[in-house]
Order: C-alpha cells, then sequence, then structure tokens
C-alpha cells in the first residue's frame, strides 16, 4: 500500500500509470463541470463515475463512509439556509408555512441544485487525494513548467501544515499529562482555554521557520544572489513520462469539456427546464 | 597535509545577550582528519559548527571578532550558497532539516541546487544510498521514517552533495545505541575510502573516539584543549573536571594509574584496554595475582 494525501492505494493501482498531470488535470477541468450543469441527475451521474473511477483505482471504499455525516449536514446546512432562512419572496410559490416561516418551492428547487452541484466537485478533490501523494502534485506542477520557487513554497505549505498539526498534538499532551481535561467543559471555557496552546505552538513555529531557513541555506538554496542563478535540473520528472494514453486521457478531459460548455450554451442542455429529477421532486413536494 | 579550516582569535556574540558564545577561538583543521568536538551544553559547540558553515553571521546577528577561513578565505565572503557547496552540515535534529516529501527528492535537492547533471545525480544517489543503506526507503516520507533512518537520509542528503568539509553536529543525539553505530560506520568507511574532512560534535564518546584524529574540548564557549586523540584523553583529571565524562575503560585505567597500577598511555578502546589488561595481570607476581 502506498500511502496518499487522503489515504491509502494498493502498488497494483492502474492509477500509477497516469501521469500526476492528467490527475491534476482531471481536478482542476473535471470540477468545473457541475457549474455548467443545473439537473441533479447529470450530477449524481458524474458523482457516480467518479465514484467508479475510485473503485477502479482500488481506493480502500470504506474511506467513503467518513464523508457520509460530511455530506448530510452540509445538505441539512443548505436546505436549512435556502428555506428557513431564505427569507420572504412573494413572488415564489409558496408550498407550506411552518410557525410563521414560508417555505417556498423555488428555494427547496435551488437547495437540490446547489447541493448536487457540490458534491461531485468534493468527490472530485477526494478522488484526487485518496490517489495522489504531495510528490505528485509538485510533479504535476513542475510538467507544466511552474517556476521551481512556486512549486517548492507549495510543497513547504503542505509539509508545514502538517507539522503544525504534529505540534499541536505534541502541545495538547503535554498539557493533558499536567492535568489539563477540558472534557465536559463548555464551549466558551474550551475556546479560553485553546488560546494557550497558540503560545507555544507560534514559538514552535518560529523554531521550526529558523531551522527550516538554516536546512535550505547549508543544501545550498538560495532565492536570490548567484546560486539562485544555476539551472537546476528537476531529476524527479525523469521518473515520470508522459505516455500517448496520458495524452489521449488529457484531451478526452477536455473534449468533454468543450462538449459541456456547447450542450450548455448552445443547445440549452443540463437545465432544469429538463431534469426529470427536479420534476420529480416537484411532483412530491406537490 | 594543508589547513582547511583556520579560526584565530574568533569570538562570536548573539544580538542581546550578555556573553559571548564564542570567546578568542583559535582552531585550525587539516585537509582529510577527523575531529572530534566535545563539551557540555551550551558551551558553543553549535555556534561553531554554524561558524564554520557560514550560517554564522549569515542568518544570525552578533557581533564578529577574529577570523574563520574556510580553504584560506573568510567564511562571509564566499557568495551566497558558494560556501555551502564546500562544507556540508548534518543538523541534529534530522526532521527539522528535511525539505523534501519522499526521502529521494531530499535526497536530490542538495544536488539538484548545485546545478548538476542528471547523470551525475542518478550516480551519486546510487552511491550514498548504498553507503547509508537507504535504497529501500526511497519512495517513503522523510518523516515517517524511523529515528535511526531520518538522521541516515539527513547525512545522506548532505553526503551526495560531496562537500570537502563534512560537520556533524550531535547526529547521534537521537538515537539508539544500534543506530548510532551504523552512523558512525557511515563515517568510517568515509574516512577510510573518501578521505574526507569530518568535523563531528559529539556526546557518543565510545563511538567518536575510534574515529577522530584530534579532539577539542569547548567550554562556556572556549576552547580549553585541543589535541591528537590519545594525549587529549590522559588529561583525564581536566576533563572530569570540566564535566566530560570519558568512557569507562578510560576512567577505570585511570584509576589504576591513579592507584599506581598502571603508568602507560591510557587505553581509549575495549580491545586496546583488553590487552592492556592482559599485561598488567601476566606482569603480576603470582603471589599477588592469588591474593586477588
Amino acid at each position: 500500500m502506498n500511502k496518499t494525501l487522503l489515504g491509502y492505494v494498493p502498488n497494483e493501482s492502474p492509477i500509477y500509470y497516469i501521469h500526476p498531470f492528467v490527475k491534476l488535470f482531471f481536478l482542476l477541468i473535471v470540477s468545473l463541470f457541475p457549474l455548467f450543469v443545473t439537473a441533479p441527475e447529470w450530477n449524481i451521474g458524474l458523482m457516480l463515475a467518479i465514484i467508479l473511477l475510485m473503485w477502479i483505482s482500488r481506493v480502500d471504499m470504506r474511506t467513503l463512509k467518513i464523508y457520509i455525516p460530511i455530506a448530510v449536514s452540509m445538505g441539512s446546512i443548505i436546505l436549512l439556509s435556502y428555506t428557513v432562512l431564505g427569507g420572504t419572496h412573494p413572488e415564489f410559490e409558496l408550498i407550506v408555512r411552518i410557525i410563521g416561516v414560508n417555505i417556498y418551492w423555488e428555494r427547496i428547487r435551488d437547495a437540490v441544485i446547489v447541493y448536487f452541484r457540490i458534491l461531485p466537485m468534493i468527490f472530485t478533490m477526494v478522488f484526487f487525494l485518496t490517489t495522489s501523494r504531495e510528490r505528485d502534485i509538485i510533479v504535476a506542477m513542475r510538467s507544466i513548467r511552474i517556476p521551481f520557487v512556486v512549486t517548492y513554497v507549495f510543497a513547504m505549505a503542505l509539509r508545514s501544515a502538517g507539522m503544525v498539526l504534529e505540534d499541536f498534538q505534541i502541545v495538547r499532551q503535554a498539557e493533558q499529562a499536567r492535568g489539563f481535561d477540558p472534557a465536559g467543559k463548555s464551549i466558551a471555557y474550551k475556546i479560553r482555554q485553546y488560546v494557550m496552546y497558540m503560545i507555544p505552538l507560534f514559538a514552535l513555529s518560529l523554531r521550526r521557520s529558523e531551522e527550516f531557513t538554516n536546512a535550505l541555506v547549508a543544501r545550498g538554496y538560495a532565492f536570490t544572489g548567484e546560486a539562485s542563478r544555476i539551472k537546476r535540473p528537476d531529476y524527479i520528472l525523469t521518473h515520470y513520462q508522459f505516455k500517448a494514453l496520458d495524452l489521449v486521457f488529457t484531451v478526452v478531459i477536455g473534449l468533454l469539456f468543450i462538449i459541456l460548455l456547447v450542450m450548455h450554451y448552445g443547445y440549452n442542455f443540463f437545465g432544469m427546464e429538463t431534469s426529470w429529477l427536479i420534476q420529480l421532486l416537484r411532483d412530491v413536494v406537490s | 597535509m594543508s589547513k582547511i579550516i583556520e579560526i584565530e582569535d574568533y569570538t562570536w556574540k548573539y544580538l542581546n545577550t550578555q556573553q559571548p558564545a564564542l570567546n578568542k577561538i583559535n582552531l585550525t583543521v587539516d585537509e582529510g582528519s577527523v575531529i572530534g568536538i566535545i563539551g557540555p551544553n551550551g558551551s558553543g559547540k553549535t555556534t561553531l559548527a554554524y561558524s564554520m558553515d557560514g550560517l554564522i553571521p549569515g542568518q544570525y546577528n552578533g557581533i564578529k571578532q577574529g577570523f574563520v577561513q574556510v580553504f584560506g578565505k573568510e567564511v562571509e565572503s564566499y557568495a551566497k550558497g558558494e560556501l555551502q557547496r564546500l562544507v556540508g552540515v548534518v543538523f541534529a535534529d534530522p526532521e527539522a532539516q528535511f525539505t523534501a516529501m519522499t526521502v529521494e527528492d531530499e535526497l536530490v535537492f542538495g544536488m539538484e541546487n548545485l546545478g548538476m547533471s542528471i547523470a551525475e545525480i542518478q550516480e551519486r544517489l546510487e552511491w550514498v544510498t548504498e553507503l547509508t543503506d537507504l535504497t529501500h526507503l526511497l519512495e517513503k516520507p522523510p518523516y515517517e521514517i524511523s529515528g535511526g533512518q531520518k538522521q541516515r537520509v539527513a547525512l545522506a542528503a548532505v553526503l551526495a552533495m560531496t562537500p570537502k568539509i563534512l560537520i556533524l553536529d550531535e547526529p547521534t543525539s537521537m538515537l539508539d545505541p544500534l543506530s548510532r553505530r551504523r552512523i558512525f560506520g557511515v563515517l568510517s568507511r568515509l574516512k577510510e575510502e573518501q578521505q574526507n574532512t569530518i568535523i563531528v560534535i559529539e556526546h557518543s564518546l565510545e563511538n567518536l573516539i575510534p574515529l577522530a584524529d584530534r579532539m577539542a574540548l569547548l567550554y562556556e564557549g572556549e576552547l580549553l584543549l585541543e589535541d591528537e586523540t590519545q594525549p587529549f584523553f590522559q588529561q583525564t583529571e581536566f576533563l572530569l573536571a570540566k564535566g566530560v565524562f570519558p568512557p569507562g575503560v578510560v576512567k577505570f585505567f585511570y584509576e589504576l594509574m591513579k592507584a599506581g597500577r598502571y603508568s602507560g598511555n591510557l587505553p581509549l578502546t575495549v580491545e586496546t584496554a583488553q590487552s592492556e589488561l592482559v599485561k598488567i595481570l601476566t606482569g603480576l607476581p603470582k603471589q599477588e595475582t592469588k591474593s586477588n
């Protein structure tokens, strides 16, 4: 098993045949699909397609269970914001009035549309993160000639996020070892007490940045000056070949996006007017 | 052997401190030699290491007096990144020096900075992973491996840049005895096969002594003692007074010496101690041997 950003993928996974750039391209382009699709059934279809890709990539599907509570709570929040907190709209069709709150058909419909737009975006991100390592992101960025400094700062940000979390655990354990137990206390108390984590965390971060700077200087790296002008070879990129299959995938993803745009703007496809799911919902609500 | 580092009347005081971290240091390092630097915590060992790599005064604010010359040139006069190609530093906390996401990325990072060709990087990578036994870890994130492996990665990352001078600042302070031995095993190979100039700041004297040609004692920012390893440890009483505890065999023979039972050079390793002990025991009159 290989550790990825959000889980593990077995060594035999076909995802390793795909160049990291294709994965990043998939994330960036496919995430845009739902923005041009209003009919929820198409977005549900996209979501299922991504789940299928995860299955083909041999991602441990049990990890998807983690996202069920998130999906449920997100759906509830969206629905509440659109309906209960949606305000008064005399121009909309009133479905029911509960304790003085007007529930309109249009607000329910919009909530469902938005929810099923966000879900595939999240699934695309989950697919990318469960099948990619930090190195894949860096390789993908470098393969499209993004300057080394930019990719390096991005890598450092990824790494420092992990380090801050580790440091937070250390500080928390140290506090607990000295008898601090926020269990059962009020939220206000917890927030007040969590502030005290910030001081050692801040001090640790300062120390870490000093050590990190020293490490960079000691390895001959410089952002400015003579040393920064040396042409850096990119050894890691030599491990990754952009094959014909990668080109095919990239073209297919690009073409799908173009087709989507043409269908959407040219033929008014994927709209809610033609959505059978919206129609079904309309019948149920009425 | 030519002098590769020359430190003359060197004093360094960090900004906002009362006492200098290093005070009037005079030290020369010959090419190809191995120097062990010891001393209690806070004696200025890390400051000295940073001074030889140009991290001081480059990265720190303070007041400098005297000279620190590497290859006959003052450290400040090197262009940015130039000195680091000649002097490699391995820090005490390996994790703090990791700059990449996989062990392989970590090892090649320095070489890429030097602008080496891909073929050269490949060749050096193979050499250094074989030397430090890291081939099976290349794909792993460096912060997810064991402490000993982390320190080997940190060492390998610096070695891959093939610096002329290698400075190790307490490289085994976080390691178990076995991992310590492996690190020192690598250093021994480097000494034998590459004739590197190595400066090791270390508390683990059992491992350091067989490797070091010379030893230096830093105490409260001053270089109190500097000599070849054997005569250095002859001054056991002085070392003990300064909080340095020599290995058990040295102390044992020192006690024998104090008791008038031994008069030669203090053995520094178990092997030499064993042969010295055999000499003592075989030289004893029979009656005395029996009574003992």
